[in-house]
Parts: structure tokens; sequence; C-alpha cells
């Protein structure tokens, strides 16, 4: 335990926003005015007020730290229930709510459904609601329930995806629809589910669909007008994937002309998965965009020899065009779906010496990867967990070093792989906190027997190639709240919780972590040394992303989703049958005593100090 | 002699006995000796028992085995079990010969199934893969290294031409490796009985020069284009709207199913339904209608389609080349 | 003569119907629920075509993982789809409401495989689906996976009778 507020915080300078003042670019004329309104929301965040919670990381930085403090290690433990609401949807409700100018916003699972709820009002009524009516068959499109990670607000108009690949821009002042773009096709498996990210008057989305063979992409629109302003996808020819004469990713692996065809068995590339369906994160000071891509398709890879580019990987592009600047591929001829879309927090650490502009990602392989942002030179990766299908990254290549005895051979039964298809850590995001330079990851500790399978491309059906089951790794616990400090390349201390820690992280200047559990217990815990504050049973398991505001009447609020569903807890939410233990892509084994500990919900709550 | 003999029966491109490359040869040549040897052996124990039959005596007398009868037997066991010892170690060394494959060698991996054999030729880069179904393209005079699998049941890979046989396993990787220095045609066989149709799973192995099995390679490597021909045009929508869809790849349109063979190059190809039926237009409708009839319990079911569509398909078919 | 019967119905059992052309249920026929205005009808029966013939079960078995039926079922666990070794059935447990559901699709998701699968497929499929919760004679199902061993075979699970079905299930 290393408590270390305060500790050289004037180094430190942790990326809270915009720090660029001039961010109208004419360049960027077309969201001239929507890049303004944005920039001033930002700045009143990196001013320190907090008072709102504008996007769902928080900041562009993806560190979901809040400055306010009202709330703090004293006092957690005083905090109550002020008000709840119920969705009326009972699915995996992994969304964040935003909070803007006295009113909340809380988009559901499928249906979708956006509620603007009246903060200046006891009790939060409803101000109005909007239904896209996305459509029904989607569902059956959807890999990991029918989740949405929630919606995006520039310019007084909220952006979110509806799972049939639709985006929608919605008035914020009155929930009349302002655009509504179609961007994918369920015919091909593609459904959308990510949080968009809003720069520069550019509405930033990704599709999902790894599990269906969908050609992933990341697609910039026009915030004003919805238009289309440029797509990169994520296998085929450099043109198609933006990659021009900017590139420069710092390893050989990654440099070449085609890649996305060249490491594909022909024609692979035009079914070959690599959405998007993380977070994004922005950085005005290089003017980058960060984002993970998604695992390749089939999950078989003895189908699909070679790299397969640009799958499971992070890349930093140039917000305004797209263009891709750098990328660094996580997972290499990804073996076990690990997909590279977990987020990319943006920080600046004395590393070795001295000031780097670095990116923290916890990967879904086991590894956690400290990377120079301007570059895409891993600096660190260390496993922050029970590895055994790799043996390390080698920082000389980039490149993972697999364990050939646990790796996947059509046909065969390969057992005890760990970290499972879910990874480390899934999309659940980690918190940082610039006071205390401490990552709060929420993951899971999970093993797997897998077989990889013939697969067959279908178009609208699943294209997996593949048996799996999962179960508690070792230890006897699932799932792990921790704080890592990335200098010290080391766990400051940990959690061990009975499921999975699904649900995403909050953080704050009162040196409070918030992150709630799947049987539904929201917890409160000194971000300093991991004891437990505070904890409040909610009615359903909780997988959605803790947020805090200041509300109208001048009270700091945290707010959370409970509602529990997602791939972990589909075995609740969609009445899986474990009996079968690849149910659900194999979770529903490692979960299967879940319903013994929870039931379906949707109830958005919220607490504060009476 | 013998070879004259038996190769009356068994001439054609099927044959152990009309090697085509070194290890079929050193297979020819342990079984030339192996049936030399049994020949002289079994002559001199019919010789013998002639001989003893008419020399019997002619009333039954006690008897002592004298000192002769005692050298006889000894000599006999003796001699056989040399002989056998001598098998051994020829067959061991014919095995050893064949198991290890040389540098450089053309690899391919074969994967069997229920009945017809998926042939993967790796690509550096992965995009020059080429995958095709049930013909084996090899260069003359170069060793070739197949790397064999199954998806579904035990099958055994046979080309008696040019080596002997190996089982195909599933979830193992097996390898054998041959070489053929003769250009022609070849016929492997399933050599372990793998269900119904076991018999007619065959596979056609074309031997030719460098030059022409380059061209073959990077022919395949093409996807297909969409056909310029209105009626071929028609015949795709008809493929990707029917049933076709669910099983095959044709690779540029997306069908990318892999329960069936892959068509992408279907028209350049010999033999259709594993070597059953030569690769001509009248047989592809036939096989197309109804599988059933022709090889009863193969996976592809019957389609009934309208004569028109069928004709169309048709034309799309054979512009896959 | 009683061996004899029992016999030959175990060659029943076996036959491998290559050539049949079997129908889809007729139009009109499949039903969703067991109201109905006035006095109860007994409905039924439909008999299907192949839940008497263990090679039929074993087709549907093979189809079930070649189409991607488990990337959404599992192997009757469920994930994006519903399970199907459970008794709750939404669109009806009878043969022809399981060909129906296959067929023409469901609206929350289930895609229509009837263009592109013929209706012998479809029994076969059909008959495999309802082994997975008991629904076929256990003589027919089958006894193991040739993969992974992800749960009991289908011989071996429980009837589950089945829940929300529609119509009721015929009295023994």
């Amino acid at each position: 335990m290393r408590f270390r507020a305060f500790a050289g915080a004037g180094l430190i300078t942790a990326v809270l926003g915009c720090t660029d003042g001039n961010g109208g670019d004419a360049a960027a004329s077309a969201g001239a005015a929507a890049n303004r309104t944005r920039v001033a929301d930002t700045t009143a965040i990196a001013s320190g007020s907090g008072a709102e919670w504008t996007q769902v990381a928080g900041d562009d930085a993806n560190t979901r730290y809040s400055p306010l403090d009202e709330i703090n290690t004293a006092n957690a433990a005083q905090l109550t229930l002020a008000w709840s609401f119920s969705t009326g949807v009972n699915r995996g409700q992994e969304a964040a709510p935003l909070v803007i100018d006295g009113t909340m916003y809380v988009v559901t699972p499928y249906p979708n459904i956006l509620y603007a709820l009246d903060l200046t009002q006891p009790g939060a009524p409803t101000r109005w609601t909007y239904r896209p009516e996305p459509l029904a068959a989607a569902q059956g499109v959807a890999c990991c329930d029918v989740v949405n990670r929630g919606p995006a607000y520039a310019d007084g108009r909220i952006f979110y995806n509806t799972l049939d690949a639709h985006t929608v821009a919605v008035d914020a002042a009155t929930g009349r629809e302002i655009w509504r773009t179609r961007l994918g096709d369920i015919n091909r498996g593609e459904t959308m589910t990510m949080a968009p990210l809003v720069v520069k008057g550019k509405v930033l989305v990704g599709v999902s669909g790894g599990e269906f063979g969908v050609r992933g992409w990341l697609t910039a629109l026009d915030a004003a007008s919805g238009a289309i302003a440029w797509r990169a996808y994520h296998t085929g020819p450099d043109a198609d994937v933006l990659i021009g004469d900017r590139f420069k990713p710092f390893y050989a692996m990654d440099q070449g002309t085609d890649l996305g065809v060249t490491s594909w068995p022909p024609d692979m590339w035009r079914t070959g998965g690599g959405g998007v369906w993380g977070f994004i994160s922005y950085d005005p000071d290089l003017d980058l965009i960060y984002y993970g891509t998604a695992n390749p398709g089939p999950w078989n890879p003895d189908l699909r020899p070679g790299d397969n580019k640009w799958t499971a990987g992070i890349f930093a592009r140039d917000p305004d065009d797209g263009a891709a600047v750098w990328f660094y591929q996580t997972s290499p001829h990804d073996l076990y779906d690990h997909d590279g879309i977990n987020e990319s927090i943006l920080v600046d650490l004395p590393w070795q010496g001295r000031d780097r502009k670095l990116l923290l990602h916890p990967g879904r392989n086991g590894y956690m990867y400290v990377i120079d942002r301007a570059t895409g030179e891993v600096l660190a990766a260390d496993a922050f967990g029970f590895v055994n299908s790799a043996r390390g990254v080698d920082l000389r290549t980039g490149r993972l070093i697999p364990e050939p005895s646990k790796a996947p051979v059509t046909g065969r039964v390969v057992r005890m792989i760990c970290p499972a298809a879910p990874g480390m850590k899934d999309w659940q995001p980690a918190a940082w906190s610039p006071r205390l330079r401490l990552l709060f990851v929420p993951h899971q500790n999970l093993c797997m027997d897998h077989e990889a399978l013939e697969a067959n491309y279908i178009s609208g059906t699943p294209y997996l190639g593949a048996d799996a089951k999962y179960y508690g790794g070792p230890g006897g616990w699932r799932g792990r709240f921790g704080a890592w400090d990335p200098v010290a390349r080391e766990w400051a201390w940990t959690i061990e919780e009975n499921f999975p820690v699904w649900s995403g992280a909050l953080v704050t200047a009162g040196d409070v972590a918030f992150y709630g559990t799947m049987e539904g217990w929201f917890k409160a815990v000194d971000a300093a040394s991991g004891r437990e504050l505070w904890r409040f049973k909610t009615g359903s398991g909780i997988i959605g992303q803790p947020v805090t505001y200041r509300g109208p009447d001048g009270k700091q609020y945290v707010a959370i989703l409970s509602g529990v569903g997602g791939w972990s807890g589909a075995i609740v939410s969609a009445d899986l049958d474990p009996r079968d233990s690849t149910a659900g892509a194999g979770f529903a084994s490692a979960m299967r005593d879940l319903p013994q500990h929870t039931t379906k919900g949707g109830t958005l709550y919220v607490f504060a100090l009476p | 002699m013998t070879r004259f003999v038996l190769a009356l029966q068994w001439s054609g491109r099927h044959s152990a006995l009309d090697p085509a490359g070194p290890q079929a040869a050193r297979i020819d040549s342990l079984w030339q000796f192996l049936w030399i040897v049994s020949a002289v052996v079994l002559a001199a124990v019919v010789a013998a028992l002639l001989y003893a039959s008419l020399h019997r005596r002619r009333h039954a007398e006690p008897e002592q085995a004298g000192a002769g009868t005692r050298t006889v037997v000894i000599g006999a066991v003796g001699l056989t079990v040399v002989i056998l010892l001598v098998f051994l170690g020829l067959n061991f060394g014919t095995g050893r010969a064949l198991t290890i494959p040389p540098d450089g060698a053309v690899q391919v991996r074969i994967t069997g199934k229920q009945w017809w054999w998926e042939v993967t030729y790796p690509g550096n880069p992965p995009s020059y893969q080429v995958t095709t179904a049930n013909e084996l393209h090899v260069p003359v005079g170069e060793p070739v290294v197949v790397e064999l699998g199954s998806s579904d049941v035990i099958h055994s890979f046979w080309p008696p031409d040019l080596v002997g046989k190996r089982d195909l396993i599933p979830g193992e990787t097996a390898s054998i490796w041959f070489q053929a220095d003769r250009a022609g045609e070849y016929r492997a066989q399933c050599a372990e009985y793998c269900g119904h149709q076991h018999a007619k799973m065959a596979l056609l192995i074309v031997a030719e020069s460098r030059d022409s099995f380059d061209r073959w390679l990077a022919r395949q490597r093409d996807s297909a284009r969409t056909p310029a021909d209105s009626l071929a045009r028609r015949g795709q929508e008809v493929f990707l709207a029917s049933s076709c869809v669910m099983c095959h790849t044709i690779r540029g349109t997306p069908a990318g199913s892999r329960i069936g063979p892959d068509l992408t190059h279907l028209a350049s190809r010999r033999t259709i339904a594993a070597g059953t039926l030569p690769n001509t237009r009248g047989h592809l409708a036939g096989w197309i209608l109804d599988p059933q009839r022709i090889k009863p319990g193969s996976r592809m079911p019957a389609n009934p389609l309208a004569a028109g569509d069928l004709e169309a398909l048709l034309a799309y078919l054979e512009t896959l080349q | 003569m009683t061996a004899l019967l029992a016999a030959s119905a175990a060659c029943e059992r076996e036959t491998r119907r290559f050539h049949d052309e079997a129908q889809p249920p007729a139009a009109g026929g499949v039903r969703l629920t067991a109201l109905e205005p006035g006095p109860a009808t007994s409905s039924r029966a439909l008999r299907h075509p192949y839940e008497d013939n263990a090679w039929a079960v074993s087709e549907g078995k093979r189809l079930y993982s070649q189409f991607n039926c488990a990337g959404c079922h599992a192997h009757g666990g469920g994930g994006m789809g519903p399970p199907l070794m459970d008794a709750l059935w939404r669109y009806g447990a009878e043969p022809e409401n399981v060909f129906a559901s296959i067929a023409g699709g469901r609206p929350n998701g289930m895609p229509a495989f009837g263009t592109k699968v013929g209706a012998t497929q479809i029994w076969q499929l059909a008959a495999y689906v309802r082994s997975m919760s008991g629904l076929v004679p256990k003589d027919v199902a089958p006894g193991r996976t040739d993969h992974m061993q992800v749960k009991a075979g289908e011989q071996a699970a429980p009837e589950a009778v089945p829940r929300n079905a529609a119509p009721e299930p015929p009295a023994p």
C-alpha cells in the first residue's frame, strides 16, 4: 500500500480535455460551431468545476476522473440513495448517463430509448423520451447481449448508436430527432453498441460484429448533418484503411504495403472482423484519436494464417481526415478472441527520467501496455494477472510471444488457456487518478477449454469456428478490482470479487473510487488503499459505468445503472441454460451460480451525501 | 514376368506396381524382393512336401528322430529367422527413407471430409494461399510434403503410383512426402473406411512441369469475377439466392461456406464429386439437380431448380475458370 | 413374432432416406396458441417425418453446427439466441412450430432459413432441436458428440415438458 496523494502533483499534467484554446480550426469549417461549444464544455471540466459529465469517459483522455471532492474518504460511508429511475428495459445496462445543464441523459439497451431527466425538479421527472425504434431483428446479430455503451454530447445535441447500425442526433432540449444515418446492414451482421466520441465537429462511431464476419470500420460523421465525412476500414487495401504518407508504425511488423490484404488468406479480409466497440480517446495537443480494433473473424485462427492486419490492435489517427498515424498490434494473428478494443487512457508521466506523453492500455490479452502515444513505441507490457497463453511481449519487435502448447488446433481440445476469450479485461473501462497516479482496473480471472472448429461464412449468421467453456482461474475468484501503478509496474492494491467485475470504474478528487459487482453491490473504496468505504445493494447486477456530477442544488451526486447482462451476465438477462457449458460462447459455464445472486433489472440509482 | 501378369489387371492410373516416383519405386522394389523370396520359399516348401509324400514309408514303424532330421529342422528354422530379419531390416530402411522429407519441398495441406478432399497450398504472404478440391497439382521431379488432417472422421490418403498410405486423423496432423518423376495424372483414394461414400472419395493428382504448375497456381489465386455475360450474371444471382450459398465458397462473392468444396475455379477442374464424374456440363447439371442418385448419402442435397435457373447457373459455373 | 416386429422397428430406425423429398407443413396448420374461440378443438397432429429415424436426427445435428445454429444457440444452452434444451418454447414446441421457426424466422432475430435450406433438411434440423429437450424417442437421439464434451448426449436429455407451448401437447 502506497499513499501518494499530492506527491509530485505539480509535475503531473493530466490530459483533461482540450487545452487548445484555438480549437475552432479553420480547416474543420463544417463543424466549427459545434467545435467551439464542445471545447467550452470540456474546458469547464478541465478548469475543475466537474459540474457536468458530458461524455461517457468524463473527458477526451478517457480518465473517468472527476475533480469533485465533496464526497471523500471521510464521508463516503454516509452516502444514501437520492432517487432512482426505472429504464423499463431488463437487459444489460452498460451505458454511462450524461449530465449537461441540469438534465441527465440515459440510453437503454435495445430498443435504445433515450430519456432526458430533469435534475432541477425533485425526483428528476422525465423531460422527454426519444424512441428510435431499431429493427427488432438486430437482436439476433448482437453478439453479447443487446447493450449500448452510452451517448455523446456536443453543440446542444445528443448522439448515439442504435443496435441496428444507425447513428442518431437528437436535440438535447426537445428530444426531436435531427438526423439519422444508416451505417451498416444487419443482414451482414453489422450492429453498433459503442459510445460515440465527438471531436472537432465529427461524430466518431464504429461497428460491432467480429463474431459475424463483418469488415470492421470507424466512421466520422459530420455532427451538423450526419453525412459521412470519412470511413476507415480495418482490413483491406491501404486506401480503404486510410493509410498514407503520414503512417509511421513503430515496429517492423506493422510496416509494409497493403498488409490488410497480404496478411490474410485471399479475400478473407472481406469478412475479417476488426470492428470498433470500445472507447475512443483524443489528445488535442497531438491532434490524434486513439482506439482499439476488435478480434479477427473467424475465431478459429487456423483458418486465417497471417497477422490479420489491422485487427486486434491500437490505431492513432488524425480526426480531420482519418489518416492513420501509427498502429500497434497487441495480438498479431489473434488466437483467442483477444480484441484490442480496450480503452486507451492518455496520461502524461515522467518515464525513466523524462516527461512523456503516454497511453495506458490494459489489454484483453492480459498485458498492461504503456505506450508512447506520439510514436506507438511500447515502453512496458506487464501481465496484470495470470497469463499462460503467452510468454510475454518482446519489446524489441513489439510482438506478443504466444505459448505454443496453448495454441488452438482445429479439432483438438486445448485445456486451461488463461486468460479466456473475454480476456483479463474486457470492455469495462478503467479510471485514472492524476492525484494518485494510479489506474483503477476492473477485470476478471477466467480460463477456458477451447476447441477450434471449421467455420462457415454465411452472412447474417455467426462466424465463430470454436467451442469453448470458461471457468474461474487460479485463486478461486473470478473478478478483481485493483489499482495499478504504471511507474512501479505492479498492483498498489487489489480487491478480489466472486464474479467478474464487469462495471466501469470512476475515481474522484476526493480519492474515492467507485465500481459495481455482478451481484448488484455498488461500492466506494479508498482509492489510495483499497479499503471499502461504503456499499449499496442495487436491484440487479451492475455492469454499467458510474459517473459523478454536481447537481443544480450544488451537491455532488454519483449515478450508476443497475441491470445485469452483457456477455458475462447473459445467463441471467437471456436465461441461458448452463447445462450446456458452451452457452453464451462459453461464458455461461463460468457464471452458472449467478442466477442465484441476481435477477434481471434496469434501474438508474443516484446517490448523494445526506 | 510378375510385373507383366499383375500389371495386366492393375494397369491404369491407380497402381502400386507402376511406380512414378522414387518413393513408390522403393516400395515396389521392396515388394518385388519380398515377393520373389516368398515365391522361392513357397516353391521349396512345396517341393519338400511333394518329395516327402512320394517317399513315404510303406509301413508304420516306430521311429527315432535321427541326426539328419534335427539338422533339417534347425536349418529350416534358422533360415526362416534370417529371412524374416532381412525382411524386417529392409522394411525398416524403406520406412525411414519414406518418412524424412528433404528440404525445400512443395508444401500442401490436405483435409479429408466426407467424402472429398480439400487441398490447400499455403502462401507467403498468406494472400497467396490457394484452396481447391479433389485435385492436387505437383511439379514433376520435386519433393512434395503433404500435411494431412481431417475435419470429421479418420480417412487415409493413398496414391499408390507415388507413395504408400497415411491416415488423416481429426485433431492431429500427419505428413507424407512423395515425388512424381513422370508427368501425368495419377489417382489417390481414401483407404480407410469413412462412411457411405468411402469408395467415391478419389483425388486426382496432376504432375506437370514447374512452369505449368506455377501458371496453374497463379491462376488459382485469382478471385472469381462478376461475369460479363447476362445469363451467367443471372446464374450468379441464382447461386447466391439459393441453397448453394449455404455450403460453398466462391471467392469474390459473399459465398464463404466451407461445408462443400471451394468452387472459385470449379471449371478448371477435371472431375466433380471427388473423382466420381468428369466435369462436363451434363454431369454437372445432373449432379446439381439430384446428387443422391449419383452418390447416395452425399452431403449435397437435391436442388430442384427451375430449368431457366439451372441453365443460368451452369453458364455461371462454366465461367469459374 | 414380437422379436421380429421389434427387429423390423429397429431397422426402420436406422434407414437412411437419401431420396426423400419432404414437404413443408401445410400453410395454416401451424398454431401458436392453445386459445381459440368456441369449444376447444382437438388439434394435431402432423406427424414429424423424421422423429423415428436416428440417421435423420444425426444429420440434423451435423447441419445444426454447419449452418451456424450453434453460433447463436450454442449446443442447446443458448447465447445470442434462446436456449433450446429447456422447457420454454416462445413459438411452440410441436414439430411444425419448430419447422416454421427455422423456415420463416422469428421477429426478434431468428433468420428465415427457408429461402436457402430445403424442407428435408429443415425437418432434420427440427428433429434434432427437439431431441435436445428429450422430445424425440430416446433410441433415435444422438448419444454423444465427437467433439469437446460440453453436455450430456441428447439421448440422456430428460424430457422437458414444453411450457408456454402451443398447442398443448396431446394427451397420452
